[in-house]
Parts: structure tokens; C-alpha cells; sequence
């Protein structure tokens, strides 16, 4: 209807210059004229993808696990999540997104977070909850690592995903060289970290910094590297001995007048480090990439802390520990991604307790936003009387709407 | 106590050194005064070069033979969209898998993600899609239908014909670029459009033994191919744009291929052969492998070879003489 009344509102003017044309001219006005009606066929569907109102999109998660451990063997439905994700630009220099985690326990805020998009010198500012750019798969959502459940190394020495309430600040050298550098300023990092709570103020010297400097190079057209490091510092950190009663003022009697729940606190020697470094190899064939591949991605942590008697918050010893992970994925044909994965995790506070966990894993690509992934997972360690156990999950996953991997997913 | 040796020596470390520090730099005092452009295909930068000829440098993003649907996002093409004064690029979202990704990182103002078309937006952008004739808009936007390219068909560069339109797209671009060479852009322009511009006729007359030709494509992408050859494209080889085909399906295509009479099949050189020969086995219709790009295939790394290359495949195929 609207395209009629438009032909014929171009029709009019047109009609009218045919009039002072000679009788010649009505066939090139006719020409004209089915040129200009093509245009408006012709012209892009005019569905604007978002229209001011931010990208929706929706992920859902859901597996079925079954654990075979030394003693029992049991099965489950998991309805793992539920994600929603939100994003917009909000004016010519910031842009915005939340990331919105509803699981069978909670509903928690994954990532809300501001960042700059046209600051000059190839600088960029992250604000607000966000995953840390700490390493590589620690910034991964759960749905983006290659197998169901996250590799131990990481949630045991990151704590999950790697979110934190913070800023970062990051620069890319303005070299032919691929060369990117970050430094971060955070209450805490890692989702699970338990060792300072978001919902308290602290000192500067009990914020974790982070630093870290990742590059790239091209083997030919098919094969790269990427390599990074990464440093997150916590200069200091609270510990309460809840065991023993307060003795806040320092007067050496404790509980004389003070607050009696607080016990006495560690300061001393309590600074951590994590450090990582992360390589990813990647053969994407030019030619025929679309039915082969294979990426090989490794990162091994390491962490320095003095650590506390779960029970009574007693300080110990100082403890360096390491973990990592390594795993091929390939892609054969269209749909099927096969891999394997190792991780080995030490214990934090005792490093000779190694714990091994061995995964295969295979992925059907049903379309770009639905899949079914299968993880056999088989996991012991070298404690006397040592525990195995072999797990196994089905995850089907879907997304809902709007879904882009970023530049930081890949 | 420092030998005068180990002092040649570390004198020329530290030479060595400032020398590799330097080399990362010095591409950059190079391409002073010229354009500096990057183009996402080899089309585009075939076309940008012989426009731009020693006034700019272009660089490209996708080589050719990968799908343009699922190009991978490399760390070397944010430094090279970082430093680019145009980016010259097909639009209408083709390149959704790997522009806007690329562009949201690169922090260059003059060219950044458009987070509305999956395109470019500031002062350097080339969309060369302005004033295309678009096919297949999609009445419904929905993923029941497959991954749907939302502004319509974008394989517009698959339609000779439309060469001329991209060029002056870029001669005009970079013309506002860099007004002071405005005449040089134009001038180049014209000098190709002279090149081109017979041999589309010349294969528009080619073209014509292939009117009404029914065939299949393995993805819906040739509707500007069929546009210009008016080859009659009855259905696709996939299940629905970007989903692999089912056995189901391939059973229903094979026997609506032998009752439409259809035989011919178009293979883009990205997809799977072993499903085409398959067919063509059942159907006893012909393969003709294209390109979706220029050089998708060996030979074709212009615009123009690409053009010719895709055309003589076609007609070959077809059982016609080749240009
Ligand atoms: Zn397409």
C-alpha cells in the first residue's frame, strides 16, 4: 500500500515534466520511471535489528550427569541455567550489557558492565561487575568452554569464571604486531573466590591488581599462536580466627568491652599472587575451514598465598601450588567437534595432593545456536586409598534471540 | 672491567634491539601519505586497488576460499583495521561473522561496529551495498527459517553487473577520504570501468544460453547469479540457509530435481563435495563449483577473473561453450 502511494508520488512530478517533453521522450520517461520504481523495490528491507532497544538474547542450558564414584553411583537432570544477555550502545562513547544468571538456587548478575568506545590513544575503559581479563578460559561463559563443567584448575585456583567488581583499563600498541596490555584494579577475582566478600569496603592494599600483556602471530595463512600472561596481586587480606574471642583493640585482652564475634585477624604475610600463562594454537585452514579445525589451548596457573585451617582460620604455611589444563578440539565435517582434555589441579593448601582428571568430549552442532555436547570425565588423585571417579554429562544447549561471539570468546 | 669487544658487543644488541623495535613501527611512517584501507574481501580490494592504485594501501580480511559466513576474527586483522583510514566492505551483514567483532575491538574512531547492521559506522566506512537492487528480503525474521541474512540477499557481488556500481562507491568514498586526489580516483575509475564494463556485455551475451536453465544450489546465495544468467535456482542442497542438509531432505531434492528436469547443480567451492556428487550420481545433473568471493578458487583473485571463472564453470556444467 505504502509502496503505491509512494510510485505514485513519484509518478506525479514526473507526469508533469512529461508534459513539457516532447512525444520522444516517453519511453526514456518510462524507462525512468521503472529504474525508480526497481530502486524502491529493490532498496534493503528496512528492518532495523535492534531500533534503540538493546540485543536480547537467551541461553538455555540443561544436562543430565551421572557420577560413578568409589562408593555410590547416582544420576541427575541439571537445569544449568538460564542466561540472559543485554546489550546496547548507550551514546557515541560508551556502550553497555548485563549478563543475567537464573539457576535452580539463584538469580545472580553475571556481568553489568560500561565500556568506553571511542577513547583516544587506543585505550579502552571497562567498568563495573565484568569478567576479569585474566588468562583465557576464565573469561569464557560456561557455554563457550569446550566441555559441561568447568576444568578444575580454574575453579579451584580462579574460582569459576573469572568475575570481578572492578576496572580495567587496556591498550593496544598501535604495532603491526599484535600486542595487548591490561591492568585491572578489583575487589576480588573468580565468582567463587571466597576469600573477600564484594559486599565489604576495604583498604587499597586488600584490592587485587591485575596486569596482563597477550600477543598473536600468523604461521601462514592457516596455522597461529596466541600467547599471553597474566599476574592478578592481592597485597593483603583479612583472615579472623573465629575460634578464639576478639581482641580488636590490642590491648591483650581480648573480649574486654569489644565486639566478641571478631576473633583475631592475620595481616602478616598475606599477600597472593596467581599468576598465569595461557597459549592457544589454531590451524583454520583457508580452504575447507568449514569442515576441519583444530584448536589446542593450555594454561597453567600458579598460586602463591599463605593459606588459613578451614576450621579455625589459623594461619599456616605459605603454599605455592600449580594447576592447568590442556585440550585438543577438532572439527570433522559440518557438525561433529571431538576433543580431549587433561587438567591437572594440586591442592592449594597442600601442593603434592595432585588431583587428574582426564575428559573426552564430543560436540553436534545441530545449527550455530543449538547443540548437543557428550563429556566422559575420569578423575583421581594420588591421596592414599585414592578416590576415582568417572563422570558422565549430556548438556543440550539453545539460544534464544540475539547471540554474538565476541573478539574476547574466541 | 668492560673489554673494549664486549663493548662492540653490547653496542650492537642494543642496536640489534632498537633496529627490531623500530621494524614494528616502521609500516606505519611507510604507509604515511597514502590511504591506508582495508578491504574485507578479495573483491573489494581488487577493485579499491585499481581505484586507489599507488594512493592507497590495501589490505584484506578474508582470503577467498573460507565461507564469508564463518570467517575467523584474527588478532593481526585488529591491527590492521586499527590503522585504516577506510574500510570498504560488501554490508547488508554478510560479514556479520566477523566485522562487527572486529571492529568493536579495533578502536579506530573513524570506523566503528554499528551495532544496528553488523556494519561499519564513522567517517571511514565504504558500504559498497548502497543502491544495490536487493533480492530476498525475508517476509518473517525468524531462526524456523534457517540463518536468515535480515536486510536481505547480500551475495551481490556474485552479479557482474554490480561491479561497476561498487566501483564508483569506492572512487566516491575515497574521493571524501582524501578530496585532494579526487581526480586521480576518478580518473582510475574510469580507466577500469573501461576494462570492465565490455567484458560484462561480452558475458551477458555468454550468459544467455543458460536462460531458464533449472538448477540447484547448495546455499542460497546465487540469486544475483541467477539474476544475471538467468539460471532458474529451484531450491538448495542445505535444509534451509546455513543448516546442513538432512537425508530427508536430500531424498525430497532428488526427486524434485528428476521431476523439474533439473541438471544442474552449483556447488560453492566452501561446501561439501562428497553431498554434490551424491546428487549429481541420483540426478545425472552436472557440477559447476564456484566461487562466492574472488579468489575462492585458483585464478580468480580479481574481480573480473572471478566473474569470468564463475561464468565459464557455469556454462561448462551446462554442457555450453565457455567464454
Ligand atoms: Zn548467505
Amino acid at each position: 500500500m505504502r509502496q503505491t502511494l509512494s510510485t505514485w508520488l513519484l509518478l506525479l512530478p514526473m507526469a508533469a515534466a512529461a508534459q513539457t517533453e516532447p512525444a520522444s521522450g516517453v519511453p526514456s520517461l518510462l524507462k525512468r520511471l521503472e529504474d525508480r520504481v526497481a530502486k524502491l523495490e529493490g532498496a534493503p528491507a528496512k528492518t532495523s535489528l535492534s531500533a534503540f532497544n538493546p540485543a536480547l538474547g537467551l541461553l538455555l542450558d540443561l544436562a543430565y550427569t551421572h557420577g560413578d564414584g568409589q562408593r555410590d553411583s547416582r544420576s541427575r537432570f541439571r537445569f544449568r541455567t538460564a542466561e540472559l544477555n543485554i546489550e546496547a550502545p548507550i551514546d557515541p562513547f560508551l556502550k553497555g550489557w548485563a549478563v543475567v544468571n537464573a539457576n535452580p538456587d539463584e538469580v545472580e548478575v553475571e556481568e553489568a558492565a560500561l565500556e568506553t568506545t571511542s577513547l583516544p590513544y587506543n585505550l579502552t575503559v571497562r567498568g563495573g561487575r565484568l569478567f576479569a581479563a585474566f588468562g583465557r578460559m576464565g573469561h569464557f561463559h560456561d557455554d563457550e568452554i569446550p566441555v559441561v563443567d568447568r576444568p578444575r584448575s580454574l575453579d579451584t585456583f580462579i574460582g569459576g569464571e573469572a568475575r570481578a567488581d572492578g576496572v580495567e583499563l587496556s591498550y593496544l600498541f598501535p604495532t603491526d604486531l599484535y600486542l595487548n596490555a591490561t591492568a585491572g584494579l578489583y575487589n576480588k577475582v573468580g565468582g567463587e573466590n571466597g576469600r573477600a566478600d564484594n559486599a565489604v569496603s576495604r583498604p587499597l592494599d586488600h584490592f587485587t591488581y591485575l596486569g596482563r600483556l597477550s600477543t598473536y602471530l600468523d604461521l601462514g595463512d592457516d596455522h597461529s599462536v596466541e600467547l599471553g600472561a597474566s599476574v592478578a596481586w592481592t597485597p593483603k587480606r583479612f583472615v579472623m580466627d573465629t575460634s578464639v574471642p576478639g581482641d580488636a583493640d590490642g590491648d591483650g585482652f581480648p573480649g574486654d568491652g569489644e565486639n566478641t564475634s571478631a576473633g583475631i585477624e592475620t595481616k602478616k604475610n598475606t599477600w597472593r599472587t596467581l599468576g598465569g600463562v595461557d597459549l592457544t594454537y589454531r590451524w583454520h585452514p583457508t580452504k575447507g575451514g568449514k569442515y576441519q579445525g583444530m584448536v589446542w589451548g593450555t594454561e597453567v596457573f600458579q598460586n602463591d598465598e599463605r593459606r588459613f585451617a578451614p576450621a579455625t582460620k589459623l594461619p599456616t604455611d605459605r603454599v605455592k601450588a600449580y594447576a592447568g589444563y590442556s585440550y585438543v578440539w577438532l572439527k570433522v565435517g559440518p557438525r561433529w567437534r571431538p576433543g580431549v582434555m587433561v587438567d591437572l589441579s594440586e591442592d592449594l593448601d597442600e601442593a603434592r595432593k595432585l588431583t587428574r582428571t582426564f575428559s573426552g568430549f564430543v560436540t553436534y552442532d545441530f545449527s550455530e545456536f543449538h547443540r548437543l555436547r557428550l563429556v566422559y570425565s575420569h578423575q583421581m588423585n594420588n591421596v592414599p586409598g585414592n578416590q576415582h571417579a568417572n563422570i558422565v554429562s549430556l548438556q543440550w544447549t539453545g539460544i534464544l534471540g540475539h547471540h554474538v561471539h565476541g573478539f574476547r570468546d574466541r | 672491567m668492560i673489554t673494549f669487544k664486549e663493548k662492540v658487543m653490547k653496542n650492537k644488541i642494543f642496536r640489534l634491539a632498537l633496529i627490531l623495535l623500530l621494524a614494528g613501527w616502521a609500516p606505519l611512517a611507510q604507509a604515511a601519505g597514502k590511504l591506508r584501507v582495508v578491504a574485507t574481501v578479495p573483491d573489494l580490494v581488487d577493485i579499491t586497488r585499481r581505484i586507489g592504485a599507488d594512493l592507497a594501501e590495501v589490505q584484506g580480511l578474508a582470503r577467498g576460499p573460507e565461507d564469508i559466513h564463518q570467517v575467523v576474527m584474527k588478532p593481526s586483522f585488529v591491527t590492521r583495521l586499527n590503522k585504516a583510514d577506510a574500510v570498504v566492505y560488501l554490508g547488508l551483514s554478510v560479514e556479520h561473522s566477523f566485522l562487527p567483532g572486529l571492529l568493536e575491538v579495533a578502536r579506530n574512531p573513524k570506523a566503528r561496529r554499528n551495532a544496528d547492521t553488523f556494519g561499519c559506522l564513522g567517517p571511514g566506512c565504504i558500504d559498497c551495498s548502497e543502491g544495490v537492487n536487493v533480492m530476498e528480503k525475508p517476509e518473517t525474521l525468524s531462526r524456523a527459517e534457517g540463518e536468515l541474512h535480515p536486510q536481505g540477499n547480500p551475495h551481490y557481488n556474485l552479479d557482474p553487473q554490480e561491479g561497476p556500481r561498487m566501483a564508483r562507491l569506492i572512487a566516491a568514498g575515497l574521493a571524501r577520504l582524501d578530496p585532494e586526489h579526487a581526480a586521480d580516483y576518478e580518473r582510475n575509475l574510469k580507466a577500469y570501468l573501461s576494462e570492465l564494463e565490455p567484458r560484462i556485455a561480452e558475458w551477458k551475451r555468454l550468459a544467455a544460453a543458460l536462460h531458464g536453465f533449472k538448477a540447484v544450489s547448495f546455499h542460497k546465495d546465487v540469486a544475483y547469479l541467477g539474476r544475471f544468467t538467468g539460471i532458474d535456482f529451484v531450491d538448495t542442497v542445505e535444509l534451509k540457509p546455513g543448516i546442513a542438509p538432512t537425508p530427508t531432505h536430500l531424498e525430497q531434492l532428488v526427486k524434485k530435481m528428476k521431476g523439474q528436469g533439473v541438471k544442474l547443480i552449483v556447488r560453492e567451492q566452501q561446501y561439501d563435495a562428497k553431498v554434490c556428487e551424491w546428487l549429481a550420481e541420483k540426478t545425472g545433473a552436472g557440477i559447476a563449483v564456484i566461487g562466492t568471493m574472488a579468489n575462492a578458487l585458483p585464478d580468480s583473485e580479481t574481480f573480473e577473473k572471478f566473474s569470468e571463472r564463475n561464468l565459464k564453470a557455469l556454462l561448462e556444467a551446462a554442457g555450453k561453450r565457455g567464454p
